[in-house]
């Protein structure tokens, strides 16, 4: 099948539509729905709000549209996100989630065993990784945010304050990559999303006692290595740069990997 | 004729962003769109259901003044209509485009701002297009002007618009509706009528039959028209950023 990049107000053909009907047809964002009446009572069709490229999965029979990657985070229920706390109140922690919005919201006690007597006390500028518990109805609601999964009351995926390490920041599409990257199965690590800079990372730098990372769905890449000791700010700082610079200049596989090469010699980190 | 030439997404710090240089009135501009974001004060209070789209427009040497209030005026009004407002997220918030004009003669106080007002939608829609933000269709606009003979100029240059009789500015949507019409100058109705299908033909690549025949030649394909300019500019970005994908396809 060809790819398709459809514009605003374009009809979704329905050849690309997947032919699965055991469950219902689910959009994703960039599609909306519209009944034209016609004749014979009236006549749905699918059409693209946002410019980007057609994408289809067969096996959950969704399809959706794939916008540029620079392009603002809107918070979605469920999706794990980087916050910095901008201060805190009585009973949440106000943080910056993107910048020029409103402050999300982070129950005080929404950490994994929090109480009123034991509870983290974080400080203006701390950062926590945290999972979008809701974002409201209507306009002007605010977003909530959790570092606990509700149901088990267990701090999930690595979710609550994240200590040491740097934030870097990269477009919302490389986010997205990284994500789809790490979620799909670990056989062949090797240019999954087309993305070797991670795994390549790995390779080179496991000598040093390997790093960390997390990765907001709103462009915040959280780095740690501090177990490199007197060598952890270089090769947070590395990192970061292949991580940006990959996302900036759009590379392919191989110059991946070329990045890489470059940027740990030019820090010194490998001969 | 040399068509105009623009890129996406070239600033890496704003939501969206567009450049855009038309050789043939000279003008270049570099838009950037921001949204949906926090208004200042209470911007939000006339529409709370939806989404407040400003526009800025900064001239390459001098301050804004009255000129640049007036053509802000028209394009909020032009983009503030095919923006969707109402879709998740930007109700009561604020989508702000700036768009500075980078090259091409200034615009003098007191001036004809019309000739740049294509060039200045056309930066504006491909921003928006970039930032991702909801639209309900796009556009194409194109401005012609008519010279004292009578013959119909297309993007006429700062000195042939001055000389010209009458100016027109014409966007369509992509689903061939007439979206802006400003007209200045003396003109009677059927050199409007002849000059909005003129305008049509070159928006839209469609050779419309008119009564007496007389169909613009040369313009009818796709590629050539202004909308078919705009769509290739996005499925370029859009097939570089996604090559990854298109790759393992």
């Amino acid at each position: 099948m060809t790819a398709l990049v459809l514009l605003p107000s374009d009809e979704v053909p329905q050849d690309h539509l997947p032919t699965n009907n055991s469950n219902p047809l689910r959009l994703g964002p960039g599609l909306r729905i519209l009944s034209q009446p016609s004749s014979n009572g009236s006549n749905h069709v699918l059409t693209a709000t946002q410019a980007g490229l057609l994408t289809t999965d067969a096996k959950r029979n969704t399809v959706s549209l794939l916008s540029f990657p620079n392009r603002r985070y809107i918070p979605t229920v469920n999706d794990f996100v980087i916050a910095q706390i901008h201060h805190s109140s009585v009973d949440f922690f106000h943080c910056m989630v993107t910048p020029h919005t409103a402050h999300a919201l982070l129950g005080q006690l929404s950490f994994e065993g929090a109480s009123k007597k034991t509870r983290p006390m974080l400080k203006q500028g701390e950062l926590v990784y945290a999972r979008v518990q809701s974002v409201g109805l209507g306009a002007g609601a605010e977003v909530e945010l959790t570092c606990v999964n509700p149901a088990t009351g267990k701090a999930d995926g690595g979710l609550g304050p994240l200590t040491g390490g740097m934030v870097f920041d990269v477009s919302t599409g490389m986010a997205a990559r990284l994500i789809r990257a790490s979620s799909t199965s670990a056989e062949n690590t090797d240019a999954i999303e087309g993305l070797a800079v991670l795994s390549e990372l790995g390779k080179k730098l496991e000598s040093l006692g390997g790093f960390e990372i997390a990765v907001g769905r709103n462009g915040k890449v959280w780095v740690d290595c501090s177990i490199a000791a007197e060598s952890a700010v270089k090769v947070t700082v590395a990192i970061g740069r292949c991580l940006q610079e990959t996302d900036q200049q759009n590379l392919h596989t191989h110059d991946q990997k070329k990045l890489v090469m470059k940027i740990l010699r030019d820090m010194k980190l490998v001969s | 004729m040399v068509g105009p030439i623009a890129s996406l997404s070239q600033l890496h710090r704003s939501d969206g962003s567009a450049s855009y240089k038309c050789p043939a009135t000279g003008y270049s501009i570099l838009g950037a769109v921001n949204g949906p974001i926090e208004l200042p004060a209470r911007r939000d209070a006339l529409k709370p259901e939806e989404a407040t789209v400003e526009v800025f427009v900064k001239p390459g040497t001098t301050t804004g003044g009255v000129g640049e209030r007036y053509i802000e005026g028209i394009l909020r009004s032009v983009l503030g209509k095919i923006v969707l407002g109402r879709e998740k997220g930007f109700p009561r918030r604020g989508v702000v485009i700036t768009l500075a004009i980078v090259g091409g003669e200034n615009v003098a106080r007191g001036d004809n701002y019309l000739t740049i007002l294509p060039a200045l939608l056309h930066t504006g829609l491909l921003a928006m297009i970039s930032a991702s933000v909801p639209l309900s269709m796009t556009f194409s606009a194109t401005l012609l002007g008519v010279t004292e003979d009578g013959d119909i100029v297309r993007d006429p240059s700062p000195t042939a618009a001055k000389a010209a009789v009458s100016l027109h500015v014409f966007a369509f949507s992509s689903k061939n509706h007439l979206l802006l019409n400003e007209s200045e100058g003396r003109f009677g109705f059927d050199t409007w009528e002849y000059v909005r299908e003129r305008a049509l033909s070159i928006c839209q690549g469609e050779t419309t039959a008119s009564a007496d025949g007389d169909v613009a030649m040369g313009e009818g394909t796709a590629s050539a028209s202004v909308s078919g300019f705009i769509r290739e500019t996005v499925e370029d970005q859009i097939y570089s950023d996604y090559a990854y994908k298109l790759d393992s396809i």
